[in-house]
């Protein structure tokens, strides 16, 4: 594969003329923020076990093999604003990622022999997918993704079906996820959040392109994401942590913890797990046995459930499209 | 107590020395920095008494002998404005007649016809296999110079190219003899022996191995104390050297039943369950004739399917690997004695140690005092 | 391609034979008492040796070495560094209540508390490896991600508290806060996955790592003690306290599960065929007296390699055995800890992911009191900090 050269020490792409590094946001004045508008942070609307809406669809790019879309439903915060827009400044953002596959092709000659499928990933954002602009060149956040895409994947793949060739999956995130109400200042749990349901959204997809291009897997693999949040805005300390299925960042003033699966429900297995946050440490409603990780990884592995049922609807309606003449 | 973290260990002391020096930490490879430490004792030596080529050490550069009447061997260079040889490696000289060679004290292995190595496939080619057997080029094993299957020797067939990942595969491992060297420095295998072949049963692992240059000499080196010198320990770093036997069936305790341990001159070892050749061949019939016996066991050679092992077995198997790795740290050759030693050593230090440690954990696992230990007691059996 | 496959795929796949990979995953996984090849119990780590502050131009070092030869060196350095709000946020709260009502320095203090996750800088130098292959920068945001994860916990009376954790002891003031490097070099390349060796010597690294006295006061500019004597380590050692109590640096632990067992620091070959491979974080806080007395900050899946391997052919299948008798203990019986069905002594690679019981059971062991997680690190509290 064709690695770009990189400029380490700058992070700069000299071979294009780059729009300002930092994000052009138009100015907020305070009296502004006073009045209101802005300022409400996102609400959850949702229950906390209900999980966003999916918009997911798979072979829309002709040239690739496989491919998919998929959309996250905005909030309802995000959607009023955006039928009655008071600010210049979006409440929240809603996940918005596109993925194709190439392949099963030859590996290319310099490649050693191997008996089994080579997966190889590439997450990208597009420079205009999150509040700040992403660089053209890999950032170490998107190299992450991958590897953990690279994960969740190669354990449902039949990887022996196809040896001596590979796959190339690419995935382009439109539309990224808030690690946080961008009004907060990060607090003391700071940590990309949002990449979370970004990785969630990445599996999903890629789950369905590559059941798109037909390639032998165990299972449809799918992401969800749960986490602890304290929303303290009684201020009240001793008020217990809620788990929250499929959260969204922008929507809570503080997660403490927060996990993602790759999920098989036909075998109950996980192919990929990542948790994060002072989790064990922290007590769960009253009455819940169980230790935080692990109320966590069995709400991650409710809320991939939900996301399966709506790959395996996407995946099914396409082959429908597909038998049924016009 | 799951984790050990030793201070570090200074590395003037060499091993042995006193026994104030007993806490030093044996799992750090401090190989390199004692041979240094004897390398140093032996050359000022070498200049007490420089008449006596055989104990004398040199270092690239320096000059060997300025007597026009030797002639340069291996590791030595001559320039044409003089008659003085130089040393182009770090080692020992020897003296074979009027022919001055030095021979480095960690030399990497280098191919010579008859050695018996063990090999692990690298690569697949359309005719061929490539093998790497630890030496600076890899090996090649022709289609042609293996056993094909079916009994009889036959000629290859383009329906043995065909299905040549069949015989070998990327990672296997194959015992094999070195048929010839090339100009270039790398070997032609072959595997046309019933002895020969794939690898199971067992476990692999990687020494150094010497292939038995500069091995020959009496010299005592910084790896091991003069006074526990094991005779022909020559190569401070230990390692595999040619001997009599590099394949020979152990009995081992504990109901480990008969363990095979190979060799490879290379420095490749591979320790398995003994194979039996009649094992195969009791299924069927008693009688059957050589031919078919023969038939019998070469089909197994390209089998990947391991026989049901016993955990004794498998135990006694990672006691006998750890003996090896023990002997190789500390720097003495590996050979069918020292392992024998080292093996019969580590049982012999258990049963000492059994006692005052009521701890079960990791007690399978030698190292430290218990290595030290076994090096005794193998130098003592010798 | 090919050394990005081996980047790719978390840890170099060793080239090992089925025949091998079978030994070893039937040795690994005997009920109860694995056989590990070099003889170790299963939460037994290699003999280390480490030394810490061996490098005089550092804030904090430390050097740690396997047996095998393997050593990894790691140096903090820290800077000053003056605190900029990153564009993005805007303290709304503070804005919008305004600064009359005294509320808003509050505010923002406690905003300024938290540090920020980016002033931990994170590098590591594999030999063999681009810095921004995969497995570097997988390992680098994996390390980096629990160390300012760990906020610590608020505790009343204390003052050296580690409230907010590494990052909460970066601020020097509202305007002003340490930056810190963290570089870790691994002197050769690997030869099994270098994550525990990693972990650890960060984690004596930033043990040893002090900060020069602050003499300023307040919002003051930053005014340090030259003197180094008076320096103050960045993880606070208050005397009289039990070690056991006082907060420390993570650490990130490879545990495997190879059929029902639960292995701590693999080597290459075991990890080649591990059913599934974490990376378990854990640190301990001053919180006492708690059940458990380690928290959890982070886990992640590594790809286990043994997905890439070579299948065994069983003799039944093997063309090459045609003439030799029908083996009749071909027979494929289940494996419980893969689902799969599998012929005794023939490699399959590992298909699938991991139950949620045996991710369960892998955490307890290193959680659970008297798990490896406090051992580990209980022993590197014996190394000595000079």
């Amino acid at each position: 594969m064709l690695e770009l050269p990189t400029i380490q020490d700058t992070m700069n792409d000299r071979r294009r003329i780059n729009g300002p590094a930092e994000g052009t946001r138009p100015p907020v004045y305070a009296s502004h923020l006073k009045s209101g508008g802005a300022t409400d942070r996102a609400q959850r609307q949702r229950e906390p076990t209900d999980l966003r809406k999916i918009f997911l669809k798979t072979g829309l790019i002709p040239s690739a093999s496989g491919s998919s879309y998929l959309e996250f439903a905005p909030s309802s915060s995000l959607a009023n604003a955006r039928s009655n827009p008071k600010s210049l400044i979006p409440p929240s953002s809603a996940l918005k990622l596109s993925c194709t596959v190439h392949g099963p092709k030859p590996l290319p000659r310099s490649a050693a022999f191997s008996p089994n499928l080579v997966l190889t990933t590439h997450v990208k954002y597009a420079p205009f997918a999150a509040r700040k602009r992403k660089g053209h060149i890999r950032d170490a956040s998107e190299r992450d993704l991958g590897v953990h895409l690279e994960t969740a994947l190669r354990g449902a793949i039949i990887a022996e079906r196809w040896p001596k060739s590979g796959i190339d999956l690419t995935i382009t995130i439109l539309e990224a996820e808030d690690d946080r109400w961008w009004a907060d200042a990060p607090d003391l749990h700071d940590a990309s959040w949002g990449m979370m349901n970004v990785l969630a959204g990445c599996i999903t997809a890629a789950s369905a392109a590559i059941a798109d291009a037909h390639i032998d897997c165990l299972d449809l693999v799918s992401g969800g994401v749960a986490a602890l949040v304290s929303d303290d805005s009684t201020e009240d300390s001793a008020a217990a942590p809620r788990l929250m299925l499929d959260a969204d960042p922008a929507e809570h003033r503080s997660i403490m913890a927060a996990c993602v699966v790759a999920y098989m429900p036909a075998r109950d297995e996980i192919t990929e797990l990542w948790l994060k946050g002072e989790s064990s440490k922290i007590a769960l409603e009253k009455g819940d046995q169980r230790s935080a990780h692990e109320a966590l990884i069995d709400g991650a592995v409710d809320a991939a459930r939900g996301a399966h049922s709506v790959l395996s609807e996407a995946v099914r309606e396409t082959m429908l499209r597909a038998v049924t003449p016009l | 107590m799951a984790i050990t973290i030793l201070p570090p260990v200074v590395e003037d002391l060499g091993p042995y020395q006193n026994a104030s020096d007993s806490d030093e930490d044996m799992s750090d490879n401090s190989d390199s920095d004692v041979e240094m430490g004897g390398v140093s004792l032996q050359k000022k030596r070498s200049h007490f008494d420089s008449t006596k080529l055989g104990a004398k050490f040199v270092t690239p550069g320096e000059v060997v002998h300025d007597d026009p009447q030797w002639m340069r061997g291996h590791g030595t260079y001559t320039t044409p404005l003089s008659t003085s040889i130089i040393a182009t490696v770090a080692g020992n000289v020897v003296q074979t007649n009027k022919l001055l060679s030095v021979q480095p004290l960690r030399a990497r292995y280098t191919p010579e016809i008859g050695d018996l190595v063990v090999g692990r496939i690298v690569e697949v080619q359309s005719r061929r296999w490539k093998v790497d057997i630890a030496a600076p080029l890899l090996a090649q094993l022709p289609l042609s110079a293996i056993n094909l299957p079916g009994g009889i020797l036959r000629r290859r067939t383009s329906a043995d190219e065909l299905q040549i990942r069949t015989f070998f595969n990327e990672g296997d491992l194959v015992i094999a003899e070195v048929q010839s060297v090339h100009q270039d420095g790398s070997a032609s295998l072959h595997t046309r022996s019933l002895k020969y072949g794939k690898l199971r049963n067992g476990v692999f692992l990687a020494v150094t191995g010497t292939g038995g240059g500069g091995a020959r000499s009496n010299l005592s080196k910084g790896g091991v104390d003069s006074s526990l010198a094991v005779p022909g320990s020559a190569s401070g770093t230990g390692g595999v050297v040619r001997s009599r036997r590099q394949v020979w069936t152990l009995s081992t305790a504990h109901g480990g039943g008969e363990v095979d341990v190979v060799l490879g001159v290379n420095g490749y070892i591979h320790i398995s369950k003994h194979a039996d050749g009649e094992a195969a061949a009791s299924s069927t019939t008693e009688n059957v004739s050589i031919n078919r016996m023969e038939e019998l066991v070469s089909s197994s050679i390209y089998s990947s399917q391991n026989d049901e092992i016993h955990p004794q077995t498998r135990r006694e198997i990672a006691r006998l690997t750890q003996s090896i790795q023990v002997l190789v740290q500390s720097g003495v050759r590996v050979d069918e004695d020292t392992v024998t030693g080292a093996y019969n050593a580590s049982l012999q230090v258990d049963l000492e140690v059994g006692d005052d440690e009521d701890e079960d954990e990791g007690r399978e696992y030698l190292e430290g005092m218990k290595a030290r230990r076994i090096i005794e007691l193998v130098v003592k059996g010798n | 391609m090919s050394s990005q496959r081996q980047a790719s795929s978390a840890a170099q796949i060793p080239h090992l034979s089925p025949a091998e990979l079978s030994y070893l995953y039937t040795s690994l996984s005997l009920p109860n008492s694995p056989i590990r090849p070099d003889g170790r119990s299963p939460t037994q780590f290699r003999p280390l040796s480490a030394e810490t502050n061996i490098l005089p131009g550092t804030n904090g070092s430390a050097r740690i070495g396997f047996a095998d030869g393997t050593q990894a060196i790691v140096g903090v350095k820290a800077e000053v560094e003056k605190t900029v709000l990153v564009s993005d946020t805007l303290d709304v709260q503070h804005e919008a209540q305004g600064t009359g009502n005294g509320e808003g320095g509050e505010g923002s203090s406690s905003a300024v508390t938290g540090g920020h996750g980016s002033w931990v800088q994170m590098s590591i130098e594999i030999p063999g490896f681009r810095d921004d292959d995969a497995l570097p920068v997988f390992l680098s945001e994996m390390m980096r991600e629990s160390l300012v994860g760990s906020v610590g916990v608020k505790d009343k009376s204390g003052e050296e508290n580690m409230a907010g954790g590494l990052k909460g002891r970066l601020v020097i003031n509202k305007r002003w806060h340490w930056r810190l490097y963290i570089d870790v070099l691994l002197l050769s390349q690997p030869l099994s996955y270098p994550l525990p060796l990693l972990s650890l010597t960060t984690h004596l690294a930033l043990l040893s790592t002090k900060l020069p006295k602050l003499k300023s006061k307040g919002e003051e500019d930053p005014f340090f003690d030259d003197d180094w004597a008076v320096a103050e380590y960045i993880y606070p050692r208050v005397l009289g306290v039990s070690n056991t109590l006082q907060v420390r640096p993570p650490v990130t632990l490879l545990v495997i599960s190879v059929g029902e067992n639960v292995i701590f620091d693999p080597t290459r070959e075991e990890i080649a065929v591990a059913d599934a491979v974490l990376a378990i974080s854990v640190t301990r806080d001053n919180e006492a007296g708690s059940l458990q007395p380690l928290k959890l900050l982070s886990i992640r899946t590594i790809d286990p390699p043994s997905r890439l391997t070579q299948p065994g052919i069983p003799n039944s299948e093997n063309v090459n055995m045609l003439g030799a008798p029908a083996p009749n203990e071909n027979v494929a019986v289940l494996n419980p800890a893969t689902g799969e069905e599998e012929v005794p002594g023939v490699w399959r690679p590992r298909r699938g992911g991991v139950k949620r019981s045996v991710i369960a059971g892998m955490v307890k062991t290193v959680l659970k009191k008297g798990g490896v997680g406090e051992e580990v690190l209980a022993g590197l509290e014996g190394v000595e900090v000079s």
